[in-house]
């Protein structure tokens, strides 16, 4: 089933604010600079938390390009 | 057999496929038109589409430069990572706006777009000279990246048989060989291979790599003990560093040449949609496999100088194939999956170049047959230039390189993204400030100052740069004047611009 148009456009708009607050979280920021980090998945853990962060942006934003709407052609365009 | 001349062997039979490639590509050519030559007569599908996309975006300087800069700094370099994926975010900005517009004029360069939107404006022609000039700056530095990434190649993968120099030169010919013979239908079609062979080259020194290091968390181990500062929480100057990172290469990569002219070519939206949703994992699969292979170097590579961290793929294939005669076979596969990753993007390039200069700079007709013969001789010239360059200068590091390049190309994205969301922007203003945003980055680079805390000079080149057009838009009252009388802008949709 299609979804309808606005919909569309208002679950992209969510997705990529949701990739823009993931970003923000993958940089640890919020750390303590030069702090020793324990080890998650055999990787640090702000290194585990910037890899998770991304892993999930891949899925959203692959979500929101499918959803997206691109026309084929300029709307006043009448070849 | 040796080493070196195993990799030649490969390197002779991986050469013969691409002229064979090439010629079933000139062969499919259906004019001479510039829009079938530099952009495959726009009908590049689903799987074509996403491989040469994926072999444009992963090159030389990704093989090379991320596990170089990645051994040069540890952990933090997995922001990698996050910046390769920001581009297919940023691409939310400009695909569904542009590709319309570029399918309904026929668009074949990304000036189409600046001269389409700004032409008839007064400073609109110097808006489109200053794009084409920085663009094709930023193209030109990525050429050398490629050609010195070539040579370094040719010369391990030969064990020295071949020389950087003769590397340069055999692979550079190749190259103009196989774009000036088929076009972007033979850039398409040997990216699509040269992407298989380099996925499968990474996957299997991966698994080597993680198999004789005991995994992620062995690695993460032996890194802390040789050098303790790649693991730990970094500073606010790397997590500004970081951010800026995102910031330049996500907006900077958006307009690429070769990138927009993918956005061309594509067969239809959908294509194009499929491909990009595709892309986005890509880093997880290329980027994050190549900083692993960076880090990997940390414990078994003491204390490499900074141009020296860019062989450290070399160095790890080297020590590769000294296990066993299966692993020189892996090595060499490996290495002409990097090789045929730098080539991908150097043909690219060239193709872009040369399309650009004929119609941007020279203003030749996008319609016209001669603008595509203009195009390829002007592709060779910069090709000897370039590499001449790469022969002299071999001692700067490819990030430098990529940095530099960035930091000019970002000057571009107003002429683009806000051009492509605000009807208010003018020319003169966009113009005065891409102008003030690039000679910031030149002082930069003749000062050497590359950074202010972490955060890139072209990065604050182009908060001006915005500050400057979006201000000057507002006062600009002349320019407004004669924008409304552009009959050909003013006829847009109010969906292309804000209404």
């Amino acid at each position: 089933m299609k979804m309808p148009r606005r919909w569309r456009r208002r679950v992209r708009t969510g997705l990529l604010w949701a990739i823009a607050a993931l970003y923000v979280i993958s940089i640890p920021w919020y750390r303590t600079a030069g702090g020793v980090p324990s080890v998650i998945g055999g990787l640090p853990d702000w290194v585990a938390v910037a890899l998770g962060c991304y892993a999930v942006v891949a899925v959203l934003n692959a979500i929101a390009w499918l959803v997206a709407e691109i026309p084929e052609r300029d709307e006043d365009d009448t070849s | 057999m040796s080493f070196g001349m195993l990799g030649l062997l490969g390197l002779g039979v991986y050469l013969t496929v691409l002229v064979g490639v090439a010629e079933v590509a000139r062969r499919a050519r259906r004019d001479a038109s510039p829009g079938d030559h530099f952009l495959a007569g726009r009908e590049l599908g689903v799987f074509v589409l996403f491989l040469t996309l994926y072999a444009t975006a992963y090159s030389g300087n990704s093989l090379l430069g991320y596990p170089g800069e990645a051994y040069r700094r540890g952990f933090s370099w997995i922001m990698a990572t996050g910046f390769m994926m920001s581009i297919i975010v940023a691409f939310h900005l400009l695909v569904p706006r542009l590709r319309p517009v570029a399918v309904s004029r026929g668009f074949v360069t990304p000036g189409d777009w600046v001269r389409y939107r700004f032409g008839s404006e007064s400073g609109g022609r110097a808006l489109v000279m200053g794009v084409a000039v920085l663009m094709t700056a930023a193209l030109a530095n990525f050429l050398f990246a490629q050609l010195k990434a070539m040579g370094e190649l040719a010369a391990q993968v030969t064990g020295g048989i071949v020389p950087y120099e003769l590397g340069i030169v055999i692979l550079a010919g190749m190259v103009l060989f196989y774009e000036t013979l088929g076009g972007m239908r033979a850039v398409a079609w040997t990216d699509a291979a040269q992407a298989l062979l380099m996925m499968v080259g990474l996957a299997t020194l991966m698994a080597w790599l993680l198999g004789s290091t005991g995994g992620v968390g062995a690695l993460t181990e032996s890194i802390r003990v040789v050098r303790p500062e790649a693991v730990r929480v970094p500073d606010a100057r790397e997590c500004l560093n970081w951010a800026s990172t995102i910031v330049l290469l996500g907006l900077a990569s958006v307009v690429y040449p070769q990138a927009i002219q993918r956005v061309y070519a594509a067969s239809s939206a959908r294509t194009l949609r499929r491909s990009l949703a595709l892309m986005t994992f890509m880093p997880l699969t290329t980027t994050l496999v190549v900083t692993l292979i960076g880090l990997a170097a940390i414990p078994r590579f003491a204390n490499l100088g900074a141009v020296e961290a860019d062989r450290v793929l070399p160095l790890l294939l080297g020590e590769w194939a000294t296990a066993g005669p299966l692993f020189a076979v892996a090595a060499v596969l490996v290495f002409l999956g990097a090789l045929a990753a730098i080539m991908s993007t150097a043909d690219s390039v060239l193709l872009s170049l040369g399309s650009q200069v004929a119609g941007d700079l020279l203003g030749r007709s996008r319609d016209d047959a001669s603008t595509t013969a203009l195009g390829k001789r002007i592709a060779g010239a910069v090709m000897v230039t370039m590499a001449g360059l790469a022969m002299i200068a071999r001692d700067i590091t490819l990030w430098g390189l990529i940095e530099l390049k960035m930091e000019l190309l970002i000057q571009c994205v107003p002429a683009f993204l806000i051009a492509l969301h605000w009807r208010g922007l003018r020319a003169r203003p966009a113009f005065a400030g891409l102008v003030v945003g690039a000679v910031l980055v030149v002082a930069g680079v003749v000062f050497d100052l590359k950074r202010v805390g972490g955060l890139h000079v072209g990065v604050i080149g182009l908060a001006l740069n915005v500050a400057i057009g979006l201000i000057g838009s507002v006062l600009d009252r002349g320019g407004r004047a004669e924008y409304g009388q552009l009959g050909e802008l003013g006829a847009e949709p109010g969906s292309l611009h804000d209404s």
